[in-house]
């Protein structure tokens, strides 16, 4: 793929806009908790489109076009199952108690609601997995672009980075928040069009149906039995494994993206934030998913369209996005194209940044490492802690370039640590009796059942490295009852634990626990900034979504 | 805080007219004047996010 000076002016164009606004942000920033947490003053259709543009980075885009061509039109589940009610919740029933206790960070949120043992585990667990995944974010940017445009792999490691750093060191949370939101709107007229255009071509939507198998066009339809569809799943496995654990423990703890909620400038706004996002979130999969599943129907065409393949034969999914994008991006829409992917890289990299230098700096360092300083000193930490966790990111990036599977391997241990921590925080916040050590030992014994799942199990050749008892069709399929079996445990030994222990009086869990702390009425508000109106009407969409494509 | 919408307006108001400057580039697989749509698409969105910064809130 060869680019034009109209495709480099546009990538430039974009590298100022992002370091502009940094500068623009740089004035706003006076003390750590600007630097950190925008001191609860964004407003909230800002923080909406944060909310989303957080977690779309590139693996999402390009990923989910792959999946698309891999297992179909079932992918739209890792939106409308896996994504859009676990926002409701959070928005609905969880935000109050994040945005009402003052915490400035869920792990913080855990110390006032549990105790320091688990806001540690929580806090140091969740630093190391955010530098690596920015670190992945590098590597997966600087390996597309050197496959795509022959460019140099530490050229793009070194140049996204550098961007990336400039803006969140200038303007800490609220530039990292603000370039979000361009990004978001440069990725969907980025990728909007490619989807249209390949989809036309393609035939519309009843070409595709007509050309792929019907399992790849239907969502729930085929969803009855494993071996009736390409994902290799049941109805069960996806709405407890995705639509429950693995969405609910993402959306609702994950600090990356409630961090954006968090900072709203009202309890309303940061309410709102989640189910605002919801309505875009619903639109993505015609957007990223779609595309995967024109790619693969042209494929089949005599179109002048070659599905790509890897060198052992296999069709190469992960090209499908970046080859479309050369067959029906002429030169200047191209450089839109290719630098929504960059925005897209780039935003998963800077809400991985953000969210790890206010854990570390709250969570590590002012609590473990010194106490009681001046908060000037604070912000010069938050701004050091950028420029590090940049620097561990992009050797994590050359870490991963080496040795591959060790980032699978940390990966997969990332996920044992997080499948089971809904249940800590569903328990802590609905159930006053949980104790911190029924929280402790609980998330520690569900990250252990997460591992013995993944030992005794086998998939695609993962797995079972304790001995394979049981075999799965797929990966993604290993990976939903994975996580099931470690909220169960999670769930049943919190519980177990909490009974056995003493709990906090409740005078100090009045605005933590959802039975002591007093119901919000929005009774006087217009109907368009009450939560559960805005629950309701994406509902009624995702209701009729899911039966349209059923 | 400083209103956003400017800036966006700014990027894609700029990368509109750039992709109107090229209009006669075509695609491999696509006879659609991609650059001519995007480009007024961009513009036009330009100018809501412009109407949207400058209403009276």
């Amino acid at each position: 793929m060869a680019l034009g000076t109209i495709d480099y002016l546009v990538l430039a164009l974009y590298f100022a806009f992002v370091l502009g606004i940094g500068f623009m942000m740089r004035r706003k920033v006076e003390t750590s908790e600007d630097f950190l947490t925008s001191h609860h003053s964004v407003p909230v259709w800002i923080t909406s489109l944060a909310f989303i543009a957080a977690n779309l980075g590139a693996q999402e885009v390009v990923g989910m076009c792959a999946s698309g061509a891999k297992y179909g039109w079932m992918t739209a589940h890792f939106y409308w199952v896996g994504a859009v009610p676990a926002m409701l919740f959070i928005g609905v029933f969880m935000m109050p108690f994040y945005y009402g206790s003052k915490a400035r960070s869920v792990p913080e949120y855990l110390r006032m609601r549990f105790d320091e043992k688990t806001r540690a585990l929580n806090a140091a667990s969740f630093a190391v997995m955010t530098v690596f995944s920015s670190g992945v974010s590098m590597y997966a940017l600087g390996n597309l672009f050197h496959l795509v445009l022959g460019w140099n792999f530490t050229a793009c490691v070194i140049l996204s980075a550098a961007i990336v750093l400039g803006y969140t060191f200038l303007g800490g949370l609220t530039s990292a928040i603000y370039n979000e939101v361009l990004q978001f709107f440069l990725i969907v007229l980025g990728f909007a069009p490619l989807s249209i255009l390949a989809v036309m071509k393609a035939g519309g939507w009843e070409g595709l149906k007509s050309r792929l198998p019907q399992a790849m066009t239907h969502t729930w339809q085929y969803l009855g039995h494993p071996d009736q569809n390409p994902m290799g799943i049941q109805v069960f496995g996806m709405v407890a494994g995705l639509g429950f654990v693995l969405s609910f423990g993402y959306w609702c703890t994950d600090f990356l993206v409630v961090q954006r909620a968090m900072a709203a400038n009202s309890m309303s706004a940061a309410r709102r934030t989640p189910l605002v996002a919801a309505f875009p979130k619903m639109i993505m999969p015609f957007i990223v998913i779609a595309p995967g599943l024109a790619a693969l129907a042209l494929g089949q065409m005599n179109s002048g369209y070659a599905f790509p393949l890897k060198e052992s034969g296999g069709p190469d999914y992960d090209l499908a996005l970046t080859t479309l994008m050369a067959k029906f991006y002429p030169s200047g829409m191209l450089g839109v194209g290719l630098t929504a992917l960059m925005a897209s890289f780039m935003s998963g990299m800077a809400g991985n940044v953000t969210a790890f230098n206010t854990v570390f700096t709250y969570d590590l360092y002012q609590s473990y490492i010194r106490k009681g300083a001046p908060d000037s000193h604070y912000l010069m930490v938050a701004r050091m802690t950028t420029v590090g966790g940049v620097a561990l990111s992009i050797a994590a990036a050359y870490l991963a370039r080496q040795f591959n599977n060790i980032m699978d391997l940390l990966q997969l241990v990332f996920s044992f640590v997080n499948a089971p921590l809904f249940a800590t925080f569903l328990l802590g916040m609905f159930w006053k009796r949980t104790t911190g050590h029924g929280a402790f030992w609980g998330l520690l014994a569900g990250t252990g059942a997460a591992a013995a799942t993944h030992g005794l199990t086998i998939a695609e050749g993962k797995g079972g490295w304790i001995t394979p008892l049981v075999s799965f069709p797929s990966t993604m399929a290993q990976n939903f009852w994975m996580a099931i079996f470690a909220w169960s445990v999670c769930f049943v030994l919190t519980i177990v634990v909490s009974l056995a222990t003493p709990p906090k009086p409740e005078s100090e869990l009045t605005g933590l626990v959802y039975s002591l702390t007093p119901r919000i009425s929005d009774a006087n508000e217009p109907w368009y900034r009450r939560p559960l109106v805005l629950a309701g009407i994406v509902i009624v969409c995702l209701v009729g979504l899911n039966v349209y494509f059923w | 805080m400083s209103d956003l919408r400017i800036p966006i307006a700014l990027f894609f108001g700029i990368t509109g007219c750039l992709l109107l400057t090229v209009t006669g580039n075509h695609a491999a697989l696509t006879d659609a004047p991609v650059n001519l749509y995007a480009g007024a698409a961009m513009l036009l969105f330009a100018g809501v996010m412009v109407w949207l910064a400058r209403r009276p809130s």
